[in-house]
């Protein structure tokens, strides 16, 4: 059980660890790219 | 069954630190800061219905009674803020906080320190933003839209920055929580398609707020650089484009209106069917509608601006995008009436505010639709009929939703059962009381009372003192929540059961009540009869 428990949360671990990377990177994304529309048009 | 890995009752408060401070300011449980996002947003909601109320009272008589114009427009300014952002969002982040973990088997948020300072940052942002109104120049005025040039007079346009850019950071902060939580911790078994409506609901809302925040946050870096940088982003003299701001801003500001109705979208789907002791009818059509509706809140945000001169095509687009809205809607609409159908319906005081919020819900799409259409706007517009129109929106829907939804778990979360009696003194007089705020400033519009004024034509005296007593009548109603929240919490004698609910199911109703301070430490072993949704055909 113990085991199992371990696997689970290092799975876990790996999956937020991605998660967080992506969406983090997604959200540093937007935020330029709005600055870029900013520039672009005015 | 899905007890096996829960904790006794008398294990109820193992890991709860004794020392207040360590537990409520150093929390990383999700049930405590969920706690703490509810607290405060109850708090917010008193703070931003006070401004109402002075905008109520302001507006009672024809000519100027009480405050200076100025203020009036801070008041109007402040309200939208704290009531969007302070409110209504920092209590869906709570609801989710608290049950999302327990719906989905997992043991706490995936991460447990990010959720301590997402919440945290909130009163430091709060704090900034109120601190304007102390200002000697007076705090924002040009209402929470912050169009330039008039959202860029005055001194206070740093410190709106700098709040707007806080809750930014903490509603991505929660985004990002939510959606690595929902993707990465649920149990084995419980697969996607099988999770409730309201974890599905607030994934998406999640990818909704990723890909919007920032944006605002753009917008107001740009307004922020104008002030005070020399920059000319929304400034024509200086080359720049002030409708730009506008595009930017309903960019975010249109998908932040499904950021605020989604979760209440699943809040409700989660209550009918436990009151109507049946299965979600079209569980699938509800998942892809959220998700389409999501999808269109992207190619709208231009129906906010028909009036500032778009071109026909233009026009014309963001009419017919904006009208396929009622499609995905009309189906949730016509799946919780589908749900009532035939079910052995009881009318405890959640199941009253959800049948409330489908009804009053859809008259707000309804005047949306009006709104919709751009030749019709052309009068609508900037008049009390959009007031009316989001109003009916976000109180009777977003705001009724979180209050069922805090009914519907309350006796979970503090192990008594809530006064039903005094839930439903509660539950009628807003009802009432609501109605005869909100309704009649679609006739105030119609007849061509414009928004944000603190003065008016004697011709619409009538309807506006309606009006007025019927939000300090609303307002005073919101005192029996607090009280009854207040008796459940400290004083209640009955004892809630571990399914509160005879209809309810999911696994939030398999831990005791109170749900102990960790739950499904070890994930628990999932049997589909358990789930509201196990048995879906593909």
């Amino acid at each position: 059980m113990n085991q199992s428990k371990a696997t689970i949360e290092e799975v876990r671990k790996k999956g937020v660890r991605r998660t967080v990377t992506v969406f983090g990177a997604i959200a540093i994304g937007i935020f330029l790219l709005s600055l870029l529309q900013g520039l672009k048009y005015s | 069954m899905a007890h096996a890995a829960t904790h006794d009752h008398h294990d109820d408060h193992h890991g709860a630190p004794s020392n207040f401070f360590v537990r409520w300011c150093m929390s990383t449980n999700h049930k405590d800061i969920g706690t703490l996002y509810l607290v405060f947003s109850l708090l917010m909601f008193f703070i931003g219905g006070s401004f109402a109320m002075v905008i109520r009272a302001e507006l009672f008589k024809p000519g100027l009674q009480l405050v200076q114009p100025y203020f009036f427009n801070e008041m109007t300014t402040m309200h939208a803020l704290v009531m969007i952002f302070g409110a209504v969002m920092p209590a869906f982040v709570g609801l989710g906080n608290w049950m999302i973990p327990l719906m989905i088997g997992a043991p706490d948020m995936a991460l447990p320190r990010m959720n301590n300072l997402s919440f945290w940052i909130l009163p430091f942002a709060f704090a900034l933003l109120l601190s304007t109104l102390f200002l000697p120049g007076g705090g924002p005025a040009g209402g929470w839209t912050m169009y330039p040039p008039l959202s860029l007079q005055g001194d206070s346009v740093a410190y709106l920055v700098f709040a707007v850019h806080l809750m930014g950071i903490s509603s991505i902060m929660g985004a990002i929580n939510i959606i690595a939580t929902i993707l990465n911790m649920r149990a084995p078994g419980m697969d996607l398609l099988k999770m409730p409506v309201f974890v599905w609901s607030w994934l998406i809302t999640a990818f909704l707020l990723i890909a919007v925040m920032p944006v605002l946050a753009g917008a107001v870096t740009m307004l922020l650089t104008d002030k005070y940088f020399g920059t000319s982003f929304f400034n024509a003299a200086g080359g720049g484009d002030p409708v730009l701001f506008q595009h930017i801003f309903w960019f975010f500001g249109h998908p932040e209106v499904y950021i605020m109705i989604l979760p209440a979208f699943g809040l409700v789907s989660e209550i009918i069917p436990t009151f109507a002791r049946k299965p979600i009818f079209g569980y699938k059509a509800m998942v892809f509608a959220i998700a389409s509706i999501a999808f269109l809140s992207f190619i709208v945000w231009a129906h906010h601006m028909f009036a500032v001169g778009l071109p026909l095509g233009g026009e014309i687009f963001f009419m017919y995008a904006t009208m396929l809205i009622a499609v995905p809607t009309g189906v949730k609409v016509f799946n919780w009436v589908s749900t009532m159908w035939g079910g052995s319906m009881t009318f405890e005081t959640p199941m009253l505010f959800a049948i409330a919020f489908v009804i009053l819900f859809t008259i707000g799409g309804f005047s949306g639709l009006m709104l919709a259409l751009a030749p019709a706007d052309f009068q609508y517009h900037d008049s009390y009929f959009v007031v009316a129109h989001f109003h009916y929106v976000l109180v009777t829907g977003a705001i009724f939703a979180i209050i069922a939804g805090t009914y519907y778990w309350l006796p979970k979360w503090t192990g008594h059962m809530y006064s039903e009696f005094w839930g439903k003194m509660h539950f009628w007089n807003s009802v009432i009381w609501v109605n005869v705020l909100f309704f009649p400033q679609h006739f105030l519009g119609l007849a061509g009372m414009p928004r944000r004024i603190p003065d008016y034509n004697v011709a619409f005296a009538n309807f506006n003192m309606i009006s007025s007593i019927g939000g300090f009548l609303f307002g005073a109603s919101q005192l029996i929540f607090v009280g009854v929240i207040i008796h459940a919490v400290w004083f209640s004698k009955k004892k809630a059961p571990d399914r509160v609910w005879e209809g309810a199911k999911g696994l939030e109703w398999t831990v005791p009540s109170p749900a102990p301070f960790h739950t499904f430490e070890l994930p628990p072993v999932i049997h589909d009869e358990e789930l509201a949704h196990g048995h879906v055909e593909d």
